[in-house]
């Protein structure tokens, strides 16, 4: 059974009223994520990752298409499925005054928990996210960190079997990203969480994501794990040298070379086949009176596959 | 319900501004009508007639607040799409709500009552219990409207609409004789202070310090019309919901 089925979906804001300003967000993407998954959405700005989310967990009704989550149409069954699904996001905020436990204990309402499995609910999470010591701590006084792993504790008062992570790791310290990852990661393989991520972090959902959809100008060109998008995108294989003297001209001119970046001494040429195309580079190099200091070669990463998409 | 009446309690409790709307202002009112009331030379009765309209106008205010602080907190925390992404509806949002804001009305009105006896000789348990038990929920029935449209109005323009907390309430100040009886608005507004339920709860509630009503079953007409708005109210705020869910102010409210 599937997670999230989306077809056909279109959102457009509008704002102003003379001229009347309008925004396609979403141009009748298609989705589909099994349960159990981490699915990771990429996209630049404004490609519409957040309007998807929020449509999906019911926060903004779609124009036209259909969206169903664990099997419920978010339009028509929204009151199904709002108990069932729960989001955090890397801005997310909270009442000024209030204590980490007081906003546990009241979303924890909102979602039904009372008495002691509520008093539970709110220990375990402040537990998980390890927030035991500013338990007396008013939300604004919290570091970002804090306040982002307080999002992440509430957005699981519910059990939720579909999380939505808006950007969670957004302007985190490297160390309380890893962290912060390694909770994500926990979620699914632990409690068997849907989890729809989006994130500008490559690294992250490389690492986190089972499957990734790439989301331009509210269409969704490109879905697959991380290695079938690289192949997908068939954007070649990069080989970088390190050469004496530190010039390559020509090389770009070299039948299979896509493109070259010099950079700290060492060049970067992208082609399209490593195999056929490292002994023609070298030998020619060779020819050139160049010497080869230092060869690597390797596939490009999601980040080169996110800057080939996003052109 | 339970968890908006907790959250405003402890919002309550925890800033300080609350302290203003529960004692300072109710203190300012009460002090500054009953001395003009003294520098005036009026008598008992017009003194009465001016002490119940400021003390159910502070009683509105401070419950009506309340129930717009229900989603006034999270506009201002920025937390709007966490409250509506729950398994809530608008009536446990109100309710538990107003339920705080009856607790701080009662509040206010008690402190008030105390000192226009201790000031002025104003007794306002004079009518008796039920009378103004009556009144009393009149007062609270106006101010979960007020409350309700408040919220819709922020859900519709935004935090443009903030202001309506405290401006709406002056509408109740202008319309349902706060400080002069209705009858001496000129028409039309005279016949469209007859809309507001409030007009009938003070005028019923006046009636026990001598003054003749000025509308027939006051007390009924203010109920009906009191749950007729609250519906009304309730609706409103519905839509607003559903078209904010559609233009995405829901998202914008939160960032």
């Amino acid at each position: 059974m599937l997670a999230v089925e989306v077809r056909d979906l279109a959102k457009t804001f509008r704002s102003g009223w003379f001229p009347r300003r309008l925004t396609r967000a979403l141009r009748g993407g298609n989705l589909s994520i099994p349960r159990g998954v981490i699915f990771g959405l990429l996209g630049p700005n404004g490609a519409g990752k957040t309007t998807l989310l929020s449509i999906l967990a019911t926060l903004l009704l779609p124009d036209a298409g259909e969206a169903k989550v664990l099997g419920h149409d978010v339009v028509r069954e929204a009151r199904a499925i709002r108990p069932r699904l729960n989001m955090a996001s890397g801005n997310s905020s909270f009442i000024w005054s209030l204590r980490a436990p007081e906003i546990l204990a009241f979303y924890g309402r909102l979602y039904g928990l009372h008495g002691k499995a509520l008093a539970r609910k709110v220990d375990e999470l402040v537990a998980l996210c390890e927030l035991e010591e500013h338990r007396k701590v008013p939300y604004q006084e919290l570091s970002t960190g804090l306040k982002q792993r307080l999002a992440l504790a509430k957005s699981l008062v519910n059990d939720p079997e579909l999380l939505f992570l808006d950007e969670p790791t957004l302007g985190l310290d490297p160390d309380i990203s890893v962290r912060m990852r390694a909770q994500i990661a926990g979620l699914r393989r632990e409690r068997g969480t849907t989890i729809l991520l989006t994130t500008h972090y490559m690294r992250e959902a490389e690492e986190l994501c089972d499957e990734i959809a790439f989301i331009k100008n509210g269409e969704i060109p490109a879905r697959g794990t991380a290695d079938a998008l690289k192949r997908q995108i068939r954007i070649g294989d990069v080989i970088a040298l390190r050469l004496d003297p530190a010039s390559g001209d020509g090389l770009a001119e070299l039948p299979g070379v896509l493109r070259c970046v010099f950079q700290d001494g060492r060049v970067e040429c992208t082609v399209d086949s490593a195999e056929k195309r490292l002994a023609q580079i070298l030998s020619w190099l060779h020819e050139q009176g160049v010497v080869v200091r230092d060869v690597d070669v390797h596939e490009p990463d999601l980040e080169e596959v996110f800057v080939e998409l996003a052109k | 319900m339970y968890a908006f009446a907790k959250r405003n309690v402890l919002m309550a409790a925890r800033n300080v501004f609350f302290v203003f709307e529960l004692a300072f202002w109710p203190t300012v009112g009460v002090l500054s009508i009953g001395l003009m009331t003294r520098f005036l030379d009026l008598g008992p009765e017009m003194t009465a007639f001016l002490l119940v309209g400021t003390m159910a106008l502070s009683t509105v205010q401070v419950c009506q607040l309340d129930v717009s602080y229900a989603l006034l907190f999270d506009v201002w925390s920025k937390s709007v799409k966490h409250q509506f992404l729950a398994p809530v509806e608008i009536r446990h949002m109100a309710l538990g709500s107003w339920l705080v804001g009856i607790g701080r009305g009662l509040t206010v009105f008690g402190l008030q009552a105390l000192l226009s006896w201790w000031a002025f000789d104003f007794d306002f348990f004079e009518p008796g219990v039920l009378a103004l038990g009556a009144f009393l929920l009149g007062c609270f029935l106006t101010s979960a409207v007020v409350g309700l449209l408040v919220c819709a109005l922020v859900l519709l323009f935004g935090t443009r609409a903030e202001v309506s907390a405290w401006a709406t309430v002056n509408l109740v100040m202008v319309f349902c004789g706060i400080y002069y009886p209705v009858s001496i608005l000129p028409e039309p507004v005279s016949t469209l202070a007859g809309a507001f339920p409030l007009t009938y709860v003070l005028d019923a509630f006046r009636s026990h310090y001598g003054f003749a009503p000025e509308f027939s079953h006051p007390l009924l007409m203010g109920f009906i019309l009191s749950a007729l708005y609250i519906g009304l109210a309730h609706w409103a705020l519905a839509a607003a919901v559903t078209r904010c869910r559609r233009t995405g102010l829901l998202l914008k409210l939160s960032e």
